[in-house]
């Protein structure tokens, strides 16, 4: 409680852990919060732009939020589809309404952040794809942290030829071109996968890279831990060296881990983004912040569709608290280390 | 203080929310639409005379005589062209850059699609005798006379012998023998082939090259001739006899083109052709990399598609350039169906191999809506083999709106049952498979999701699979395991027997039905077999009139039978500045065909 209290001490990253509890908050509640399923399409509807809320009628009176219907045609000398208002009814927007948090009576369509190319609800499978962007970073944690751990806490223990053996493979690894090697790993996975399958292996091939860079600061620090004397006891007591590198010296190398935990969060999200907007990570109907991306890549939608920018800001906006929020934790752990000094 | 700012700031923040929030209800005005005048009917000149000039035979070029000198700058997209060797190019960069310093025999009129003479005066025809004449007095860019021995060399020594792209010699071999050409005199070449071929004149277009500068590099072997003529040579030793000559290849960057001052072309005035000076093409990245380009003045010639269409269409009365409808693409999208009987699991085979089946899922797709959402509208729903420009496209063949009703009743007649939504088989089995396609490519992974849909609405359920493009073709041709994938393949709307590989039973992109090598061809289905005699026959008709039916025949097989469901062919749409004119574009031949007639004409 104390080490909150005084992480939080600092503005930016006390509004950074509001901002992402709020966003798993949501992602959680994904079916009760989205208008829509992460499913739904109205075939007619391609490319909406964002539902105009009003709360001022058109006599200049205070009314509740309402909006209106889009119809859709199509110009054919100028090839152009345009949306226009369907001014002929009104649909006010109601909470609790269809299983929903909120929405409007049936007939009427919400799209708060409009739709993408097969007319899907944009601001719904913002937050159906925050599920797979948001938790893949934590998951790939999960794998890489033991990994690391373990085998940096080895390498550094027995020292000498183990760990120039170990070390030279983990930098090995380290050579290798990350992003590369995500791209040819992706496109060679088996292809009858489903999206689950899928979202597991991902997280896999993020980790296979992640680790060895993480393993060699490990060793560095247990290189340094081994000649404590406490270590020197219980050797005399004859501890086995398991016992040893697991009880004694990794513990020691906990706020470290921390650190680096909170660190790389961001990055395991970008490198998602990354392989999804290649069109290797999460694949279509499934939504990821990522994919979504992929559409706003064309020219003419960044100028004239550009909430489907949005997975984009989403991105940011979780990258930097993840960032902020790692920073504070750091200046608490490492106070030496510190970044503004 | 500092607490000042940050309530300051929050502040504003909250008012901006409260501000979006709250909003007037006020009608929304929408552009008058400007409506475009249609384009007027483009006035084409005659078709290209031959005539004599002091015993030189030029090709005389009847579009509107211009004024010399000016730069046309084009791109193209990709790492640019991977050799100038017009008889190794194997990727399309490469080839149109070939295509721009090397003229074949001949060539396609741009309007009609006959084979017209190019770099040959004229040609004649009995039965499987094709007797060419050439023009007497041109020359190769060396000042060196083009000849009989040219062609004889160019054919006999690099295409039959196999070197560099070898498809044009695997189109020429007819019953396993290749064609044999005889020398009449220094300017008449005899080609005769083993029985008549329709398809052979075409393929005279082959680009003859200069054989006293590429026999040294031939005669020793395949290796030395693939990296002759790579893109480091010196531009100004290429020998060539086309319109324009390579002057400067900067990687990765741009190349550059000169007019050939002793081109065999002429205007109606006798000077020689082309107007230009000057052809660059920049090599860019992306179509978005393209379309920036485009904007920023530094190209003249832009392909438009889907989306980007209205932007440009509603630009255009203000700007500098000039859109040409071209119609329908070569290109064309479809779902394919496994039909093949040893990689498919039983189960699913008994049902695609049920036409019902498929017509079901031809009559569910909503084609209409595909064009509107994915191809922006700027696109044409498809039911024919042959594309929408192909002048052996079968007028019969309608199509129809998409309908469910007529896809369940069809999956009724088939034995299918619907229960609770989902869709059995009259062995009680879901029905439930793979729909694959090529991952990254939005437009596809767009078709996927709305085809998807279409098919759950009739309680299949479809597992929409977007894979690496390499492992998909790995699937479609090697391993054969899929169910459904929503594929692309570019025709020839002049030649459908182009087509002979992907319907022919034995062919290497037989996708539907894809056989093993050395399969003995005893398990045809019974339009198969009908399939490839028709691919037999038509290409021993020589004429158009008596080849039409039996082509026709072949569309209509494939819409009865729907192996393949064909979806749409985009539109093209192509913008070229106002300041250029001679531009007579065609839906066959595209906007650029005549690069040696186009001329700067001012502003206006």
């Amino acid at each position: 409680m104390e080490a909150l209290k005084k992480i939080f001490k600092d503005k930016f990253a006390f509004t950074a852990f509001i901002i992402l509890t709020i966003l798993y908050i949501i992602i959680l509640f994904a079916d009760f919060i989205a208008p829509y399923s992460s499913s739904y399409s109205d075939r007619e509807m391609s490319y909406a732009p964002p539902s105009k809320v009003y709360t001022i009628n058109e006599k200049g009176k205070l009314s509740l939020p309402y909006t209106y219907n889009y119809i859709r045609e199509y110009e054919p000398t100028l090839m152009q589809t345009i949306y226009k208002q369907d001014r002929s009814k009104k649909y006010f927007i109601k909470p609790f309404i269809n299983g929903h948090l909120f929405g409007v009576e049936n007939g009427g369509k919400l799209y708060l952040l409009g739709t993408d190319i097969n007319g899907r609800d944009v601001f719904s499978r913002l937050l159906f794809g925050g599920r797979i962007s948001m938790t893949v970073g934590f998951l790939s944690l999960f794998v890489v942290f033991p990994i690391g751990l373990l085998y940096g806490g080895i390498s550094g223990y027995f020292g000498g030829i183990v760990d120039t053996l170990m070390m030279r493979f983990a930098e090995a690894v380290m050579a290798i071109p990350s992003f590369y090697l995500l791209i040819i790993l992706a496109a060679i996975l088996p292809s009858g996968m489903t999206s689950v399958q899928r979202f597991a292996l991902i997280v896999v091939i993020l980790a296979l890279i992640g680790w060895a860079g993480f393993a060699r600061v490990v060793r560095g620090m247990v290189l340094s831990i081994k000649k404590e004397d406490f270590v020197l006891a219980e050797k005399v007591m004859g501890a086995s060296n398991l016992r040893i590198i697991l009880k004694h010296i990794l513990p020691q190398t906990m706020s470290y881990v921390i650190i680096a935990m909170t660190l790389s969060v961001p990055s395991y999200i970008l490198a998602e983004s990354g392989l999804s907007f290649l069109g290797l990570g999460i694949q279509q109907p499934d939504a990821s912040w990522g994919n979504m991306l992929k559409e706003a890549q064309e020219f003419t939608n960044i100028l004239y569709r550009p909430w489907l920018l949005t997975p984009g800001l989403l991105i940011f906006i979780a990258v930097l608290s993840f960032n902020l929020l790692g920073d504070a934790v750091r200046d608490y752990l490492d106070p030496k280390s510190n970044s503004q000094s | 203080m500092k607490k000042i700012l940050i309530w300051g700031f929050i502040i504003i923040l909250l008012g901006l929310c409260a501000k979006s929030c709250i909003r007037r209800d006020i009608p929304e005005t929408y552009p008058k639409n400007i409506i475009n005048s249609e384009l007027e009917n483009i006035a084409y000149p005659d078709t290209n005379k031959n005539v004599t000039i002091n015993g030189v035979d030029y090709l005389q070029s009847q579009a509107p005589v211009g004024v010399f000198g000016g730069e046309l700058v084009i791109s193209t997209i990709g790492e640019g062209p991977k050799t100038f060797n017009p008889c190794n190019s194997k990727d399309n960069t490469s080839s149109s850059m070939a295509g721009m310093m090397y003229d074949g025999l001949v060539t396609t009129d741009p309007r009609t699609g006959d084979v017209i003479p190019q770099l040959a005066k004229s040609f004649s025809i009995d039965g499987n005798e094709y007797m060419i004449n050439l023009r007497r007095g041109i020359k190769w860019s060396d000042g060196k006379p083009i000849t009989a021995d040219d062609v004889i060399y160019t054919y006999e020594e690099i295409v039959f012998a196999g070197l560099g792209n070898t498809a044009t010699r695997d189109m020429m071999m007819i019953g396993g023998k290749l064609p044999v050409l005889e020398k009449i005199d220094d300017y008449t070449v005899k080609f005769t082939t083993s029985k008549p071929f329709a398809p052979f004149l075409r393929m005279l277009s082959y680009q003859i090259v200069p054989k006293h500068y590429f026999k040294p590099y031939s005669d020793k072997g395949e290796s030395v001739f693939n990296a002759f003529l790579s893109p480091n040579t010196n531009p100004q030793e290429i020998v060539t006899n086309g319109a324009f000559r390579l002057k400067e290849y900067v990687a990765a960057q741009r190349v550059v083109f000169v007019r050939n001052p002793d081109y065999y072309k002429i205007n109606t005035q006798e000077e020689k052709l082309p107007y230009l000076d000057k052809l660059v093409y920049l090599i860019v990245g992306d179509t978005n990399n393209e379309i920036l380009k485009f904007e920023a003045k530094e190209i003249d010639v832009l392909g438009i598609r889907g989306s980007n269409v209205a932007r440009y269409k509603i630009k255009e009365p203000t700007s500098d350039y000039t859109m040409y409808n071209l119609g329908a693409d070569t290109g064309t999208m479809f779902l394919v169906i496994n039909l093949n009987k040893d990689k498919v699991k039983p189960i699913k085979h008994k049902w695609f191999s049920n036409r019902d089946f498929r017509a079901a899922i031809d009559w569910a797709i909503d084609r209409k809506a595909m064009v509107q959402n994915v191809a922006q509208g700027v696109a044409e729903p498809l039911f024919t083999a042959e594309s929408l420009n192909s002048i052996y496209l079968n007028k019969y063949i309608k199509g129809h709106p998409s309908d469910k009703n007529v896809a369940l009743n069809s999956l009724e007649k088939a034995g299918f049952k619907i229960k609770d939504g989902i869709l059995y088989d009259s062995d009680g089995n879901r029905v439930e498979f793979d729909l694959y396609t090529n991952a990254g490519a939005l437009e596809r992974e767009a078709i996927g999701v709305m085809v998807k849909q279409d098919l759950e609405d009739l309680g299949m359920k479809v597992n929409f699979k977007p894979i690496e493009f390499n492992s998909l073709v790995n699937k479609l041709t090697n391993t054969r395991d899929w169910d459904m994938a929503i594929m692309g393949l570019t025709g020839s709307p002049l030649e459908p027997h182009d087509g002979k590989n992907v319907w022919q039973s034995s062919g290497p992109l037989h996708l539907f039905n894809q056989r093993p090598q050395g399969w003995n061809g005893n398990d045809r289905l019974e339009w198969e077999k009908e399939l490839d005699e028709i691919f037999e026959e038509g290409a021993l008709k020589l004429t158009f009139e008596e080849r039409k039916p039996l082509y026709d025949r072949y569309q209509t097989i494939i819409y009865d039978q729907k192996p393949i469901i064909y979806l749409y062919s985009p539109i093209r749409i192509t913008a070229i500045r106002n300041k250029f004119k001679n531009i007579f574009p065609t839906p066959l031949s595209g906007l650029l065909y005549n690069l040696d007639e186009i001329y700067i004409g001012g502003k206006e």
